[in-house]
């Protein structure tokens, strides 16, 4: 009977998504709410965390653009600064089974602690219903909800759309200028721009 | 990949180099506006002095991906031509060869992307078997240049009408077309993952591209090559009203 109402639950979850799939998320509107499960087995709900900042980003550690900002620990230093101002920082992995970039809990915790990388959670997508309600493009691909469920950031990570760790010197950093200006209660300058990398692996 | 030519170079008058990229089957580089993902070849040239090189003439892409990730590219093989302009200046002497290099930054993707920097050179001999040399890339320069977007016929007009979610782009042709299909040149305009929707119209046709989810602000003109059934591809810059 147990098994049963779980099974039931699955599907609604799996419906609601499905029907929020043509909204997409765009800048200025509600950002669509998900659930979806970290690599320690713990549920994240959009809702969960209403009353605080929430940056999502797409992940790959096999792609090169991802490992620009990791290698370098630039994703990470951003990770530790802003988790350590109170916002919620949730690394999503849409890559599906079989395809570049899919990893397993146990294989992504170690990962998390090797590069020690400092989000508030990785969240583990292979089916990319959350990638393709949020209309995830790259990886990176970073998204910012403010504190009232409101998207206020769609886009690149910064504004040099290399695959080169040179470039990070020096370039601008979308994601913490929205979140400064958005922290400071400002309207954020630049809250769309078209993201880079390595194309988000769905499943076919 | 290598540098190449199509005709011998004379003082003062342009000539073309070109790059060629030799991709294993299911690789492919990226056309100036790379879509969804990916990034385009960029390249450094280096020249003898006096001597400047062009833009790049970017042949037709091909739509790559699937889903709600779709790309701009080439696979199998794509030459880059560029043009070179001699100085009027300077006399060539035949006697001499010109040093040509191209430093090359390019992404290559499979399902997998890896960049990836070359670098080719090219010495041109200014001897009477320069022409020789160059036939054996003549056919490849040709099939290129065909490849090619041209410019609007002139007695053609484009329009792109704007509304709540679209661009209707209207096509006024002297010839009619049986399909057509647009490649956005700016990013964050349209959504390239979107279906296209064509319907002829007596004196042309109209296609209807979704916008994209990132366009910011009002556009001028709406840039990019379109491409006709039959394959001709044009360079157009549609007035959005």
């Amino acid at each position: 009977m147990k098994r049963h109402f779980a099974a039931s639950l699955t599907a609604i979850v799996l419906l609601v998504l499905a029907t929020s799939l043509a909204w997409a998320a765009r800048v200025g509107d509600p950002a669509p709410n998900f659930t979806a499960t970290d690599t320690n087995g713990q549920i994240h709900k959009l809702s969960d965390y209403a009353g605080k900042f929430v940056v999502l980003e797409w992940h790959n550690r096999g792609c090169p653009y991802t490992q620009k900002h990791y290698d370098s620990g630039n994703m990470e230093n951003l990770q530790r600064e802003w988790t350590g101002r109170g916002v919620i920082w949730l690394t999503v992995i849409s890559s599906a089974p079989g395809k570049q970039g899919f990893v397993t809990a146990s294989d992504e915790n170690a990962y998390v602690k090797q590069v020690n990388a400092a989000p508030t959670a990785v969240l583990l997508d292979p089916t990319g219903l959350l990638g393709h309600l949020y209309d995830a493009k790259t990886t990176p691909h970073m998204f910012i909800i403010n504190p009232q469920g409101t998207l206020i950031y769609n886009g690149a990570i910064d504004d040099r759309p290399t695959a080169d760790r040179s470039d990070i010197n020096g370039a601008k950093n979308y994601v913490s200028a929205a979140l400064e200006q958005a922290l400071a209660g400002k309207p954020v300058t630049t809250p769309t721009t078209r993201p880079y990398g390595c194309s988000v692996k769905y499943p076919d | 990949m290598i540098a190449a030519q199509a005709a011998p170079p004379q003082s003062g008058r342009p000539f073309s180099v070109g790059l060629l990229f030799q991709l294993e089957p299911g690789w492919h580089v990226y056309w100036q506006n790379a879509g969804d993902s990916g990034q385009p070849p960029t390249i450094q040239w280096s020249l003898p002095p006096g001597f400047r090189v062009g833009a790049i003439a970017w042949p037709t892409p091909t739509r790559l991906g699937k889903g709600s990730v779709i790309d701009y590219g080439y696979e199998s093989q794509v030459l880059l031509i560029a043009p070179i302009n001699a100085p009027a200046s300077r006399k060539l002497d035949p006697a001499d060869a010109l040093e040509i290099g191209a430093d090359v930054k390019y992404l290559i993707c499979r399902e997998i992307c890896v960049p990836a920097r070359a670098h080719a050179t090219l010495s041109l001999p200014l001897s009477g078997d320069t022409a020789k040399r160059a036939a054996r890339w003549r056919s490849l320069f040709a099939q290129t240049e065909s490849q090619i977007p041209k410019r609007l016929p002139s007695d053609w007009k484009v329009v792109a009408r704007s509304n709540a979610g679209n661009f209707v782009l209207s096509v006024r042709a002297a010839v009619p077309a049986a399909q057509a299909s647009f490649f956005p040149l700016d990013q964050n305009v349209v959504e390239n993952s979107a279906p296209q929707s064509f319907v002829p119209a007596k004196t042309g046709f109209q296609l209807t591209l979704k916008k994209s989810d990132l366009l910011a602000k009002p556009i001028a003109a709406l840039r990019g090559v379109l491409v006709l059934g039959s394959g001709r591809a044009y360079e157009i810059a549609a007035p959005v009203i």
